[in-house]
C-alpha cells in the first residue's frame, strides 16, 4: 500500500490545543511580576543605605583611614569583620546546591536557588571590603600578580595572597554556578515574556530550547560544578580562617581554625537563607513550594553546626587553658570577662545556647520563632568574628602595648551600607530571575505525575 | 523532508517512542523536554556528555598553571629566607588548587555551551513554549514515505497530539 502524502496526514491531525501552562510555572513567575508597596519601600531603604555609605566611602577616602578608628595596637576593624561575616554568609549557598546536590537530597530544589543568589552577593558585597579596609581601594590590583616596571612579584608564601584567589576563584565559581542553573528558568521566562523583559531574557537564555543534548550537557556541568564547589566551598573559609592562624596573635594561632570557620560559615549561611526565604514564602505566598519540611531540615542543619561551632568555643578555652601558655590563657580570660566581655558573651548565646531550643521539634518548624533565631544568629556570628579579630589585636603579648578598639560611625555606617548593598541586589534579583529553581520543581512534579499515571495503570489491570 | 512531532505528557513515553523510532532505523531524532531527564536524553543518545573530558583539561591546565605561576615567579624575584629554597610547596599548594578548581569550572561551563549548542538565537521550527510548561516534544525528521509510519509510532505512545512541523 502507498502510504498517504504528506499533506492529507497533516489534515487528519487535529488543530493545536492551547498551551497547558504549569501551576509551578505561574506560581513562581508571579513573584517576578507586580510587587507589594513593602517591597519598594525595602528596596529604597535598601538603596538609601548603599548611598550612605558610598558617601562615608567618599569622606573616608578623603581623610583617611584614620576615622575609620584605626589606631595602634588595631589596624583590623570592624572592616575585617564584616568581611569574614559576608564570606560566611555566602557559604550556605554552595553548601545547599553542591553538597545536597551530589548527596541527591531533593529538598534542596525549593531553596537552592535563593541561595545561590545569596551566595553571589554576599560575596561581592565581601569583596568590596578588602577594598575598603586598604583604604586606597584604586590600588587594590597590586595584590594581584601582574608584570610591572619594578620586576616584582607578590608574596605566595602570604594568607593574604591565598585569600585572593580563594575569594576570586569562589566568587566566579558561585555566578557560574548560578547563571548555569538560571539558563532553563530564564527560558521559561522568556517564553512568557513581553517587551524589555523578552529581550532581556531572550539574550540570557542563550537561545536554551531543552533539547537532549542540552539538557545531558546541563546535567553534566551541574554535576562536575557541584564536585568543584564542594572543595571549594571547604577551602574558602579554610583560606580566610588561615589569615589568622597563620599569624602568630594569641587567640588566633590555633589548628582547629579552619573547620571552626567552616562550621560557622554554614551555621550563619543558613541563618541568613532562613531570614530571606520566611518573608519571600510569606509575602509570595510560596507555602506549597518552601514546606515545613525544608524548615525542619535546614533547622537541624542549624542546630548540628551550632553544636561544632559550641564546641569549638569550649575547645578553644580549654586547650589555651591546657596548653599553659600564659598569653593564650590571658587572651581568653579576657575575652570573656576582659573589655569586649559583652560581644563574646552576645557571640556564646546567639551562637551556641539560643540554637539548642531547636531540640524541640515543635520550635524547627514555627516559622516566626525561626526568623526571629535566625536574625540572632547573624548578630552572633558578626560578633564572633568581632571577638576574635578585635580582641585578638588589641590583647598582644606585651601588655605594654595594649589598647581598646571603639568601632567608629564611618565603620558602622558602612557596615550598615554593607547590607543595603547585599539587599539591594538581592531585592532587584528576585524581581528579575525565578527565585525558586523551576526546572527542578518541575522534574519533581512530572516524577510525581508519572508515579501516579503508572499508579493508575496498574490499578487499570 | 517532512518533520512530524509528538507531545507527551510522561518521560517515560517520550524515552519509549526515542528507543522504538531508533530500532526502526530513524536517526535523526531531537526530543525537548522542560526538566533533565536522564531516561529521554539517553533514548536520543545513550553516549556521556563530552563536557567531562573539558572539566579534565580545565582542571589540568589549573594545577600546572598555579606551581608553574608561583614558582617561576618566586624564582623571577627571590624573597630568600635563612637559606630556604625560594620555592615553598605548600603554601603554592593552596593557589594550585584554586586555579585547579577555577579553570575546571570555566571550562566546564565552556563545555556546556560547545556540547549544548548555546548560544543559539536562530530558535528552530519545532519548538514551543509548551516544552517549558509540561510537556514533552519528540521531533523525527523522516523521508516522505515514512509520514504515516512516524505518525502511527507516535500514536502508539500515547501522544497527546501529532503535528507536521514542515511537510
Amino acid at each position: 500500500m502507498t502510504p498517504p502524502p504528506a499533506a492529507s496526514v497533516a489534515a487528519m491531525i487535529r488543530p493545536a490545543p492551547r498551551v497547558k501552562e504549569s501551576a509551578t510555572n505561574r506560581d513562581i513567575l508571579a513573584v517576578m511580576d507586580g510587587a507589594p508597596i513593602g517591597y519598594w519601600l525595602l528596596l529604597l531603604l535598601s538603596v538609601s543605605l548603599m548611598m550612605l555609605a558610598g558617601g562615608i566611602w567618599f569622606y573616608q577616602v578623603y581623610k583617611g583611614l584614620g576615622i575609620a578608628g584605626y589606631a595602634h595596637p588595631v589596624f583590623w576593624g570592624v572592616y575585617i569583620v564584616t568581611f569574614v561575616f559576608w564570606v560566611g554568609i555566602a557559604h550556605a549557598g554552595t553548601l545547599i546546591s553542591a553538597i545536597l546536590f551530589l548527596f541527591r537530597a531533593k529538598w534542596r530544589n525549593a531553596i537552592n536557588r535563593g541561595a545561590e543568589a545569596m551566595t553571589v552577593f554576599a560575596v561581592l558585597t565581601a569583596m568590596q571590603f578588602l577594598g575598603i579596609h586598604v583604604g586606597r581601594m584604586w590600588k587594590s590590583y597590586f595584590i594581584l600578580p601582574y608584570p610591572n616596571q619594578r620586576g616584582l612579584w607578590v608574596n605566595f608564601k602570604s594568607p593574604l595572597l591565598w585569600d585572593t584567589f580563594a575569594i576570586a576563584t569562589y566568587a566566579t565559581i558561585s555566578i557560574l554556578f548560578l547563571f548555569v542553573g538560571l539558563i532553563p528558568d530564564i527560558a521559561i521566562a522568556r517564553d512568557r515574556a513581553t517587551g524589555w523583559k523578552k529581550v532581556l531574557y531572550s539574550a540570557l537564555a542563550l537561545g536554551w530550547q531543552g533539547t537532549s543534548g542540552q539538557w545531558k550537557s546541563h546535567n553534566r556541568s551541574v554535576l562536575h560544578l557541584s564536585g568543584l564547589a564542594t572543595p571549594l566551598v571547604l577551602s574558602v573559609h579554610s583560606v580566610v580562617s588561615w589569615d589568622f592562624a597563620v599569624t602568630i596573635v594569641p587567640g588566633w594561632h590555633t589548628t582547629i581554625f579552619a573547620p571552626y570557620f567552616v562550621a560557622g560559615a554554614i551555621f550563619s549561611g543558613f541563618a541568613m537563607v532562613l531570614t530571606l526565604m520566611i518573608p519571600i514564602r510569606r509575602i509570595w505566598k510560596l507555602e506549597a513550594y518552601i514546606t515545613d519540611y525544608h524548615f525542619e531540615n535546614m533547622s537541624r542543619f542549624i542546630l548540628l553546626t551550632s553544636i561544632i561551632v559550641g564546641y569549638a568555643y569550649i575547645s578553644e578555652y580549654f586547650i589555651a587553658w591546657y596548653s599553659g601558655v600564659e598569653p593564650e590563657q590571658t587572651a581568653f580570660w579576657l575575652r570573656a570577662f576582659g573589655p569586649y566581655w559583652i560581644s563574646t558573651w552576645i557571640m556564646i548565646i546567639c551562637n551556641g545556647v539560643l540554637p539548642q531550643l531547636l531540640w524541640f521539634p515543635k520550635l524547627r518548624v514555627n516559622v516566626p520563632f525561626l526568623f526571629v533565631l535566625s536574625v540572632f544568629i547573624n548578630i552572633g556570628m558578626w560578633f564572633e568574628r568581632y571577638v576574635i579579630i578585635i580582641s585578638g589585636l588589641s590583647r598582644e603579648y606585651v601588655p605594654a602595648v595594649w589598647g581598646v578598639f571603639v568601632p567608629s560611625w564611618p565603620e558602622m555606617g558602612i557596615l550598615a551600607g554593607s547590607f543595603g548593598f547585599f539587599c539591594t541586589f538581592f531585592l532587584i534579583f528576585l524581581k528579575l530571575f525565578p527565585i525558586i529553581a523551576i526546572a527542578e520543581m518541575k522534574e519533581i512534579a512530572i516524577h510525581d505525575k508519572a508515579h501516579a499515571a503508572g499508579l493508575a495503570a496498574e490499578g487499570a489491570h | 523532508m517532512p518533520i512530524v512531532m509528538g507531545y507527551y505528557d510522561l518521560p517515560a513515553q517520550a524515552a519509549g517512542v526515542v528507543t522504538k523510532l531508533r530500532a526502526r532505523g530513524f536517526a535523526d531524532i531531537e526530543t525537548y523536554a522542560p526538566a533533565p531527564f536522564p531516561e529521554v536524553e539517553d533514548a536520543v543518545d545513550p553516549k556521556p556528555s563530552k563536557v567531562r573530558l573539558l572539566t579534565l583539561i580545565g582542571g589540568l591546565i589549573g594545577v600546572w598553571a598555579g606551581y608553574a605561576m608561583t614558582i617561576w615567579m618566586s624564582n623571577n624575584w627571590q624573597i630568600l629566607v635563612g637559606g630556604k629554597p625560594y620555592a615553598s610547596i605548600p603554601p603554592y599548594t593552596i593557589i594550585a588548587f584554586e586555579l585547579t578548581i577555577l579553570f575546571a569550572g570555566v571550562l566546564t561551563v565552556l563545555g556546556l555551551f560547545i556540547h549544548g549548542g548555546l548560544p543559539n538565537f536562530k530558535t528552530s521550527k519545532a519548538y514551543s513554549p509548551r516544552f517549558s510548561a509540561e510537556e514533552f516534544g519528540v521531533v523525527v525528521q523522516c523521508q516522505d514515505r515514512d509520514v504515516a509510519e512516524v505518525d502511527a509510532l507516535l500514536r502508539d505512545f500515547e501522544a497527546t497530539e501529532v503535528t507536521l512541523v514542515e511537510a
